[in-house]
């Protein structure tokens, strides 16, 4: 497992909204029947003292450290103040910021990331589920029914795509060490390259999956910075050129960024490439 | 969102970029006016949102009284299949020499990058793939306010110096606007100066709220109405209607309809909360198009309520077959209700699509 475990301390920013109220309760839900910490303490400027699903609220990540001992961070903050909070985390000496907030304008991704690395604070996201460590530790909005603990890996562009994956590995009997959705905007925290050179170190993952998508060439980056056994998946092979499906990264960029050039690189390093989810199972038995 | 080119000089010109002196016609005759100010020898440009404009016959030159002709015959064309409804008419500059310079955002250190070449114009993109180093490139950290002197002398190499400024200015704009690519192609040397030949200005969907930009764009009605419901949705020519949840899945399940040799008629992403009233709105829509066999529905999430998304498909009551493939919370009490009414819920993605694909042909 790779980020954390089972003894990582969780605050949540803007805890007092609808998603940070609701995926607050869900990722308690997960740390009680993990015996883990979970959120313990939770943000919203001006909500000071009031409680959300038993979890104290605090003015500030300042505050609530002061009482607290956690060293994550999970965004819910609307994407207007999105920067703000990420800073303010990473100022306060928060070390893993997973920022699920969609529509963060780009300018301020590439600052939220600069500003967080001067502080030695690790941003996973925007626009992410987050991540999940099966039996240990889950940060964001995965739906942890889906996953089993295990040795694979898994690394991923998309959400729901993620979901699908995990849902075939864990009904093959395929358990996962960690699931990381590394969100699907053209600036992001942290990268295939950087998740990869996680699951390197970490002993327990033996194999990892690569969810990639249509735009930039990020997937090949980080598949040739891996000593361990991959099997990607690419979406968006049938999306015609320049039209943006969803994700602001899925847009189809000079040629480059287009799935089908990404899958035939992919295949020309040697790495399986599946041409549908249902085939990632079968692919890992073959390279574990 | 790509701007026209006369609103990126627009903005340049704010930030300090000279531009050629010029005007925006909307019929031919205007161009007489405009005759005395921009000079004899003026270039007249379709504002048309096409790449290799020039080389598909939408920048022309006219001398004098001729300039009349000359955007008739313009305002006539359709370049690459685009109607021309504005045309930007400049003076011709005196070009000594043409560069090129962009600031785009580079993905894997996200940070700014900024290239330049010591040889501008529309054979830009051959010449750097023909030889690398013919593009010089720099990241800059979004942490700062201007490209730091070190760094243009780089970027520059023997380019003349009085291009830094311009480039900073660039750089200005490229940050302060949101941009995700500001271009100058070419950027160009005369006697009077330097100049911004031809701009490009991307601004960030994300910010055009806070950037003041309308999105003003060509809509269809279904677009118009997948607008309001918060849906990306994008149109294609196949037979089989495509609904899911999140970007990668909806994606994947029109790789996986191409795979079985079947043809999607849509790209329809409902977003997160996939509740009853969205989900029979997605349907309804994706059922309005005309050609429209067959439906599927592609839903996972620990948060979909299968009993909701169930109910939504009821309510919608279209006339295409509906095939439904969704994971969440209350799935037997989806099931039951899409069975009870003359639906299949099906259990993976692969067997939903080639049901699809067996209704279809």
């Amino acid at each position: 497992m790779i980020y954390g475990d089972k003894t990582l301390g969780v605050i949540v920013q803007n805890i007092t909204g609808r998603q940070g109220r609701f995926h607050t309760e869900l990722m308690n839900a997960y740390a009680r029947e993990v015996g883990g910490r979970g959120v313990v303490a939770g943000v919203a400027p001006g909500k000071g003292g009031q409680e959300v699903h038993g979890v104290p609220v605090y003015n500030t990540v300042k505050e609530a450290l002061r009482e607290h001992d956690a060293t994550a961070s999970v965004v819910f903050v609307p994407a207007a103040h999105a920067l703000d909070s990420i800073m303010e985390a990473a100022h306060a000496g928060i070390g893993l910021c997973v920022v699920i907030t969609e529509h963060i304008p780009v300018h301020d991704a590439m600052l939220a990331v600069a500003y967080a690395k001067l502080h030695d604070c690790t941003v996973i996201g925007p626009n992410c589920p987050g991540l999940l460590s099966p039996g240990e530790c889950k940060l964001g909005i995965m739906p942890a029914h889906l996953a089993a603990r295990g040795e694979v890996g898994v690394v991923s562009r998309s959400g729901t795509l993620t979901y699908e994956v995990v849902d075939e590995l864990t009904r093959a009997g395929i358990g996962q060490s960690t699931v990381v959705g590394i969100g699907g905007d053209p600036v992001i925290g942290q990268t295939f390259v950087d998740v990869l050179a996680r699951f390197e170190d970490d002993p327990r993952t033996k194999a990892v999956v690569v969810i990639g998508e249509v735009g930039g060439n990020l997937e090949e980056e980080g598949v040739r910075s891996t000593s361990l056994p991959v099997v990607t998946y690419i979406a968006g092979v049938s999306a015609p050129p320049e039209k943006r499906m969803g994700h602001a990264g899925a847009i189809i960029e000079g040629g480059e960024g287009d799935a089908r050039s990404k899958v035939r690189r992919l295949a020309a390093l040697g790495i399986a490439v599946a041409s549908r989810p249902s085939e990632i199972p079968g692919l890992i038995r073959e390279v574990l | 969102m790509k701007l026209l080119e006369y609103e990126a000089k627009q903005i340049f010109s704010k930030y300090g970029i000279p531009v050629p002196k010029g005007a925006l016609i909307r019929a031919p005759e205007e161009v007489a006016a405009h005759l005395p100010e921009l000079g004899g020898a003026v270039v007249l440009k379709a504002q048309v949102d096409v790449g290799g404009r020039g080389k598909a016959g939408g920048v022309l030159f006219a001398e004098g009284a001729t300039a009349v002709v000359t955007a008739r015959d313009l305002f006539a064309r359709e370049i690459k299949g685009v109607p021309v409804r504005e045309i930007l008419v400049e003076e011709r500059l005196a070009i000594e020499h043409e560069y090129y310079v962009s600031i785009a955002i580079d993905r894997s250190s996200r940070q700014p990058v900024v290239l330049f070449a010591d040889a501008g114009g529309v054979e830009i993109e051959n010449a750097a793939q023909a030889d690398e180093s013919a593009v010089r490139r720099v990241v800059v950290s979004p942490l700062l306010r201007e490209i730091p002197p070190f760094l243009m002398r780089e970027l520059l190499g023997g380019a003349p110096k009085e291009l830094a400024p311009v480039i900073n200015s660039l750089y200005r704009a490229f940050q302060q606007k949101d941009a995700m690519l500001a271009e100058i192609n070419p950027l160009v040397t005369t006697p009077r100066g330097v100049y911004a030949a031809d701009a490009k200005l991307i601004i960030d969907d994300n910010a055009l709220a806070r950037q003041g930009i309308a999105v003003n764009r060509d809509l269809s009605e279904r677009e118009r109405e997948a607008e309001k419901h918060g849906f990306s949705y994008v149109e294609l020519d196949g037979t089989i209607g495509v609904i899911g949840n999140g970007a990668g899945l909806t994606m994947s399940t029109l790789d996986l309809i191409e795979y079985y040799r079947g043809r999607a008629a849509n790209f329809l992403d409902v977003g997160g909360g996939a509740d009853q009233e969205r989900v029979m709105h997605a349907v309804r829509l994706v059922a309005s198009m005309p050609g429209v066999a067959v439906i599927v529905v592609n839903l996972l999430g620990g948060i979909t309520r299968c009993d909701e998304v169930a109910k939504g498909i009821i309510a919608a009551d279209v006339a295409p077959t509906v095939i439904v493939r969704m994971a969440g919370t209350n799935e037997a009490e989806g099931r039951r209700l899409l069975a009870e009414n003359g639906y299949r819920m099906l259990e993976s993605m692969d067997a939903a699509v080639r049901a699809a694909m067996g209704v279809a042909s």
